[in-house]
């Protein structure tokens, strides 16, 4: 009998023990008899369509053909996989998804790695009788903008509709017609937009779905795979990366359990067409009156170093560095308290979270413990938005019968299939949360969901304009929930990484509070003495730049006009600083106010680590050159630090790795090398054992005052906005909202506005959309786009109906 | 007796010599005359066209894949639905063979599903450079009445009427379709060079409105 949890199967006359429960064809896999499939795929429910997977199973009633991806395997199971009845019915299986699949393999993009062909070959009949006329559809067709389809191909597998219905939950693919007609299609005047369409074109067992921008570009034998990291959020799911000949033609979901299962947003998919965009700042530029002049790096350096060395260490703030790799924003950690001895140092733009609770939240959880989770408790911004592959986490985790818990100033994309939904007004979150934890009246059904554990909280700012203090109460409340488990929420690619490795005011590497006296002078051994006076953050750094207290700012990939809640005061900071050096690969608003622009390489162009928002810890490697003569920050601080008279040691990347292990408490042993040849591919959470984490921040009960005011803002964030990336990506840029002032139907009557009519919003002139869902007295913005990023984040704003309109 | 034989030494030396004067010569006046080479000769590849001028290759990289020396590059791009390159939805927009490395052994004419590039029985390739070694698209491809093109063609080594001259035959298996030799390596008649007729095809109906009628039927 085989032990707890396991069953003895006999394949081909061997006994093996496997899961129980497991299906059949997994199982079987396990032990290395490979049944072939199409329709099959670990992560999505069976559904036996394809029929490729007929297995001989013995029964009471001798052994018949059965679909092995369809049944659960039971102990004593006799099952043939190489029988000649299993041959025949695998030959004429193929024989049948020729019958109408063209022979087109040659100009096919799937063509060289394709599970039809390799199947055809291996469980096929080699020769075919069939010399009639195949069926043929106008192709390629698009079903979205970055997905075509050439319906004749289709094998019928229902992978595609799986992936978009169960797995997105956008069903907007489906079969049409019957018989050798049968197609694949979306609705009439419906395109397959979903955040999440790349997914069918890399679960497709054929050509059928093929991604406009890899089409006819390379084929596979042409392709190297370099397994790394999409830096596009902060879930940081693990990717292939697929380059020919220095080029990076295609991203593909690498399986990982832990963070992504092998499933993409399209922005992480195609994020990569903006690394050879024209505008890629490729050489250094220095100021030349109103616009800039190239340079040589030696002369940029020098400059720099100059330029920074000139100033009082305590005048030089530096911000930014959430966008590279944990050694970048070590080395600016590193640059910043030693060389130029500042405590100025912020990686967030007053657009996130404490970092004592970001980085070091006790009780924090993981990706996959949301898997276990009876009741999932989600306030914080849209995760569809923001997070996309968080949620579908989120989903799987509803649809496998967790509760579902949503608190949002507006709707988001887990509403529909959220246990409860809890709308508040902008700024009115405080309220809500104390009806919540003292159970009132009408909350006592929510209240109910969430005593029942383990609960998973996700917890964040719901977008720039809430009070960052509401995290912190939701997050107090949040661990009083039972076996709570709390995974606070920032987006930006390595923010969690850039925190780690000390890029705060209020932090130093490996999760060290500047007030934990042992911590400092821990470091001080390593790096000499700090400097003592306290950190400002983003906001203070730029209030100060106008103050003059501040002369001199670095902007490691950050755009504080952009970005940070007051455009207008980022501005003048910027107009005001006698010296700013900019890291970026394009130029921004801010870098535009740069005296000195140097080229940096982007995330597929260096090698490295990077931290995500469980805190785990994986490998970034390089799969390009850098463009032009881009390189990564660390490298660059390295040279300025020299010619500032100073050693960084940040030369090459494997060096600051190994400094961070040896200096970061939290990160003590978690090398390149720990990561390769112990943690493997999965990658690691911080602290591993055998290192400490000295700060454990406990979230407490903060008393946040209520916004009030005629209108409240929620600047909702957008997948697709016009941030940097996706402006200059050409396979995304255009698919942002054109932006509009979304109100309660009751406040537009009020105001006396229909949808459409233009809105005087804080100066800025907007179409009014009437939305329901939006709570009355407040306004719904999408965040950064073209026309709505000069709207301050402020609680709550001025909407005017726009005199003298006709 | 041998100093008579001794005298004679020379003249039996000189009738090997003398024998030969009246057979016919062996040896020709390369480059002007040029022998005619075997059937199966490969020599220099030439990439064909059909014979409505557009290009067979349709960029697939099949033979770039096989080529044992990798000194195949090829690159496919998306045809012009309006202004149409080859017969398929792509073309090879690059296509180089880089001659110093080809070892010549027609892996690639075998692998390709066109028939668009093929061998000939022209073999001069010599350049003073490693450059020009390098056979781009434009010395490979048939002018659209099937004249080959060469990067030198005024050289006096190069006789342009060979690379119209096909490697005769190449090796398949199973050219006759039939499962029973399924396996079996044989021989088949291999490609002509120049524009060739296009193989039989499907009759080019389209099956996007019989859907519906179909089912309701
Ligand atoms: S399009 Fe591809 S994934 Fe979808 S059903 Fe057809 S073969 Fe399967
Ligand atoms: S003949 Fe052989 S070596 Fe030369 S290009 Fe073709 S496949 Fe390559
Ligand atoms: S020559 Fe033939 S095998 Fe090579 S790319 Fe063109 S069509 Fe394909
Ligand atoms: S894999 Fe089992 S029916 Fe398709």
């Amino acid at each position: 009998m085989a032990e707890h949890g396991t069953v003895s199967i006999i394949i081909n006359g061997v006994e093996h023990d496997v899961p129980e429960g497991e299906r059949l064809i997994t199982a079987a896999e396990r032990v290395g008899e490979y049944i072939p499939r199409f329709c099959h795929h670990d992560k999505l429910a069976p559904v036996g369509k394809c029929r490729m997977c007929l297995v001989e199973v013995e029964g009471p009633r001798g052994s018949a053909l059965t679909t092995s991806c369809t049944v659960p395997v039971t102990d004593g199971m006799v099952v043939h996989t190489e029988t000649d009845v299993v041959k025949k019915a695998q030959e004429g299986i193929l024989e049948f998804l020729l019958l109408n699949h063209p022979l087109d393999c040659s100009v096919c993009d799937k063509g060289g790695e394709c599970p039809l062909q390799d199947q055809a070959l291996a469980f096929g009949a080699g020769e075919s009788r069939f010399i009639e006329e195949k069926r043929t559809f106008t192709k390629p067709i698009p079903v979205s903008e970055l997905v075509l389809l050439d319906r004749e191909r289709c094998v019928v597998c229902d992978r595609c509709v799986r992936v978009a219905d169960d797995i997105a939950g956008d069903p907007l693919l489906e079969f049409i017609d019957r018989g050798s007609y049968v197609q694949i299609n979306t609705f009439p005047n419906e395109p397959f937009s979903s955040y999440f369409s790349g997914n069918t074109v890399q679960v497709c067992p054929v050509g059928a779905l093929t991604s406009v921008d890899y089409r006819f570009k390379a084929r596979p034998w042409d392709l190297e795979s370099v397994r790394s990291v999409s830096l596009v959020d902060s879930v940081q799911s693990s990717v292939d990366v697929h380059t020919s000949r220095g080029k990076i033609l295609r991203v593909y979901g690498a399986e990982n359990d832990a963070v992504n299962e092998g499933w993409l947003s399209d922005k992480d998919r195609f994020i990569f067409s903006a690394f050879r965009s024209p505008d890629r700042i490729t050489t250094p530029l220095v100021r030349d009156g109103d616009g800039f002049k190239e340079t040589s790096w030696s002369e940029a350096v020098e400059l720099v170093a100059m330029r920074l060395g000139g100033h009082v260490g305590t005048e030089v703030g530096a911000i930014g560095g959430a966008n590279g790799t944990n050694e970048e924003a070590f080395a600016l950690a590193k640059f910043m308290r030693t060389v130029v001895g500042s405590p100025h140092i912020d990686a967030q733009l007053g657009d996130g979270l404490d970092p004592h609770l970001a980085s070091s939240i006790t009780a924090r959880g993981t990706i996959s413990d949301l898997d276990a989770a009876s009741t999932i408790l989600v306030w914080g911004p849209d995760l569809k938005e923001t997070l996309p592959v968080l949620y579908l986490r989120v989903r799987k985790a509803v649809r496998n019968g967790a509760a579902l818990v949503v608190v949002s100033p507006y709707s988001t994309g887990l509403d529909s299939i959220a246990t409860h939904s809890l709308r508040y007004r902008a700024g009115s979150g405080p309220e809500i949360l104390r009806k919540l934890a003292h159970g009132d009246a009408g909350y006592e059904a929510v209240t109910e969901t969430l005593a029942n554990g383990p609960v998973v909280a996700l917890v964040g700012r719901s977008s720039i304009t809430e009070n960052p203090m509401l995290a912190e109460a939701v997050a107090a409340f949040a661990r009083s929930l039972p076996h709570a488990k709390l995974l606070p929420l920032l987006t930006r690619a390595n923010v969690f990484g850039a925190l780690d490795m000390g890029l705060a005011p209020t932090l130093l590497p490996g999760r060290v509070s500047t007030g934990d006296a042992a911590g400092v002078s821990l470091l001080e051994d390593s790096w000499g003495p700090l400097p003592e006076s306290a950190g400002k953050d983003t906001m203070a750094m730029l209030e100060a730049l106008i103050d003059r207290d501040l002369v001199a700012v670095i902007l490691a990939g950050a755009d504080p006009i952009r970005d940070c809640p007051d455009p207008a005061v980022a501005e003048s900071a910027l107009d005001a600083a006698e010296f700013v050096v900019a890291f970026d690969a394009f130029m921004t608003d801010s870098t535009r106010k740069a005296h000195v622009v140097l080229p940096a390489a982007l995330w597929g162009e260096v090698d490295g680590t990077v931290t995500n928002l469980e805190g785990r810890v994986q490998r970034l490697r390089r799969s390009v050159q850098p463009r032009g003569m881009s390189i990564s920050v660390s490298a660059a601080l390295d040279d300025i630090a020299r010619a500032m008279g100073a050693e960084l040691g940040a030369a090459d990347w494997q060096l600051i790795n190994k400094e961070i292990a040896a200096v970061a408490p939290a990160y003590a042993g978690m090398t390149a090398d720990y990561l390769t040849f112990e943690a493997g591919e999965e990658g690691a959470v911080v602290p591993i054992p055998g290192a400490t984490q000295p700060l454990g921040h406990i979230p407490v009960e903060v008393n946040v005052p209520v916004v009030t005011g005629r209108f409240t803002l929620h600047l909702a964030p957008a997948l697709y906005d016009a941030g940097v990336l996706v402006r200059n990506s050409h396979m995304l840029e255009g698919f942002a909202d054109p932006g509009v002032v979304r109100m309660h139907p009751r406040d537009a009557a009020s105001l006396a506005v229909a949808d459409g009519d233009l809105i005087d919003a804080e100066g800025v002139g907007l179409p009014v959309k009437i939305d329901p869902e939006v709570p009355e007295r407040s306004v719904v913005i999408t965040r950064n786009l073209d026309t709505t990023r000069g709207i301050a984040a402020s609680a709550d704003i001025r909407v005017e109906t726009v005199r003298g309109e006709p | 007796m041998s100093w008579f034989a001794d005298l004679l030494g020379p003249f039996r030396g000189f009738a090997v010599t003398l024998r030969q004067v009246t057979r016919p010569r062996v040896t020709i006046k390369y480059p002007d005359e040029k022998r005619v080479k075997p059937d199966r000769f490969h020599g220099r590849h030439v990439l064909n066209r059909n014979l409505d001028g557009t290009e067979k290759c349709i960029g697939c990289e099949l033979c770039a894949g096989v080529c044992p020396a990798k000194c195949i590059y090829v690159r496919g791009a998306d045809n012009p639905p309006d202004n149409p390159v080859s017969e398929g939805e792509r073309y090879g927009f690059v296509y180089e063979i880089n001659m110093l490395r080809c070892i010549f052994c027609a892996l690639c004419v075998e692998a390709c599903p066109t028939e668009a590039i093929t061998m000939t029985h022209l073999f001069e390739m010599s350049t003073t450079n490693r450059d020009d070694a390098i056979y781009t698209k434009d010395d490979l491809l048939v002018e659209p009445d099937g004249t080959p093109n060469h990067p030198q063609p005024d050289s006096k080594l190069i006789d342009l009427n060979e690379l119209k001259i096909g490697d005769g035959w190449m090796r398949a298996t199973s050219p006759s379709g039939r499962a029973a030799y399924a396996g079996v390596v044989q021989w088949t008649p291999s490609a002509r060079t120049g524009a060739l007729p296009a193989e039989r095809g499907q009759s080019g109906q389209v099956n996007d409105e019989d859907s519906g009628e179909e089912t309701d039927g």
